[in-house]
């Protein structure tokens, strides 16, 4: 199994270098997104609209975090199942985003989409989330708040454990 | 005779302490079934992601955090004495408030969507909504079985009214593709629950028992049937979080009733390996026991 380090934003990078089945330990700053959250993103794109960030900039974490305790950086975070997020995912590379994180099999139309965009899925042990939450730096809610676990999180990590699935 | 009573408060600690224990701790019982998969697997990813479910264990327990983020709908099943009288509110009102009170006690994760169609914006009640299972006993005993049941393995739930003809080889392999068809989401290796008889809400109900409750004495047949079902499931399976390796589930649990001449109802329902389960009692003479050691 080989290992590597992949630092986001990414904008621009090759990943040719990785192949299915790799580690990557992943740092820098990604974004949650589930299902709410994607529905949303993809009406802001339907509509012309601006998103409230750079998806070229970032990875999308499919997760809803559990709330922080108090004098932790957050609470337990882990990866929902992805395959939810597919009927939203295309909208979502032909706007940029690089980098998805969650856990199970893409579609066929997603899977396609991953490779025509140099685009990569990474997967994340499900049921891991307390170990998971040792490699959050910075934790904050970013948006639509209204949402609850669904709304989107910033978070800075370090070395958060992954897998590549599809590239 | 009087009925003697059990007060709501007493039910309340023990929800409050049933919860505490198990959105951070393993279940023994499934922490051995993950520790003998780790010696056999031989798949090096799978191998990985093994030895990182284990090592969220220890953290999980360390730093009180959820084993996992999904800290799932809270399933129970009761089983209530007929010599018991509960004084204080229903059942389903004292859990529901004490549980409510566990989710901001462990800061849990509010995972209702309290309108399942119309969506988006965050509620929050004085009580948490709770699927609860009653059912009567003989006897001055109060038993509450436990679950916090997550969203990504319910989702892999199966129901097939099959013709009774498929007979066991049939049911066999509607369980096996169930399963392996679920592929990574329910976020293998997965504890499988089958119910097979009833009809199709008791067969449903049966799943889920044979995943929550502990195991019941069962006849030989069932018991190879369980044991030819995890092996076939584990050689068909895509592995660990369907990524690698052999291991996709770590036990089987068919729970059987009987059903109509016409019909062979079965059900499949899935629980991820964070497996939060555990069980209470409370009798008359006031004692509380911790029957998790029991627990399945």
């Amino acid at each position: 199994m080989k290992q590597h380090r992949l630092l986001v934003p990414s904008k621009g990078t090759d990943f040719s270098h990785l192949q299915p089945g790799d580690k990557v330990l992943l740092s820098g700053v990604i974004h949650t997104a589930r299902d709410q959250a994607h529905q949303r993103l993809v009406e802001l794109i339907s509509r012309n609209e601006s998103l409230p960030f750079d998806l070229a900039n970032t990875a999308l974490f499919y997760c809803g975090p559990s709330p922080t305790p108090p004098g932790k950086v957050c609470g337990a975070i882990g990866p929902t199942t992805s395959s939810r997020m597919d009927p939203y995912t295309v909208p979502l590379l032909e706007q940029g985003l690089k980098i998805m994180i969650g856990k199970g099999e893409r579609s066929a139309d997603v899977e396609t989409a991953i490779k025509k965009y140099g685009a990569l899925y990474l997967v994340c042990c499900g049921g891991t989330s307390a170990l998971l939450a040792q490699t959050v730096i910075s934790f904050d809610l970013f948006a639509w708040p209204e949402l609850g676990a669904e709304a989107i999180y910033r978070l800075e990590v370090k070395d958060l454990p992954c897998y590549v699935a599809i590239r | 005779m009087a009925k003697k009573t059990i007060q709501a408060n007493e039910i309340r600690e023990l929800v409050l302490d049933a919860i505490g224990e198990i959105f951070c701790t393993a279940h023994p019982e499934t922490r051995q079934l993950l520790e003998n998969a780790l010696a056999r697997e031989k798949d090096e990813i799978a191998r990985d992601m093994l030895e990182t479910i284990l090592g969220n264990h220890e953290i999980a327990q360390r730093e009180s955090l959820p084993l996992c983020q999904d800290t799932g709908l809270l399933v129970v099943f009761a089983e209530l004495g007929n010599g018991v009288l509960i004084e204080g509110g229903s059942l389903r009102d004292i859990i529901g408030s004490a549980a409510a009170e566990a989710w901001d006690k462990y800061y849990l994760r509010d995972s209702i969507a309290w309108d399942p169609l119309r969506r988006g914006t965050n509620q929050k009640g004085t009580t948490l909504p709770l699927i609860l299972h009653l059912e009567q006993i003989p006897g001055d005993e109060l038993i509450l079985h436990f679950a916090l049941k997550g969203g990504g393995s319910e989702n892999c739930s199966f129901l097939k009214m099959m013709l009774p003809g498929a007979g066991m080889r049939g049911v066999e392999e509607f369980v096996i593709q169930s399963v392996v068809e679920s592929g990574g989401r329910p976020c293998p290796p997965v504890m499988v629950g089958v119910g097979i008889g009833g009809n199709f809400e008791e067969c449903a109900i049966l799943a889920k028992k044979a995943l929550m409750l502990p195991s019941e004495q069962k006849d030989e047949e069932l018991r190879e049937m369980e044991e030819r079902i995890l092996d076939e499931i584990n050689k068909r399976g895509k592995g660990v979080m369907g990524f690698a390796g052999s291991t996709t589930a770590l036990k089987v649990c068919i729970l059987a009733k009987p059903c109509h001449i016409a019909s062979l109802p079965v059900a499949v329902n899935i629980d991820c390996h964070a497996h939060r389960v555990t069980s209470r009692r409370i009798n008359v003479s006031r004692e509380t026991s911790d029957d998790s050691g029991a627990t399945r």
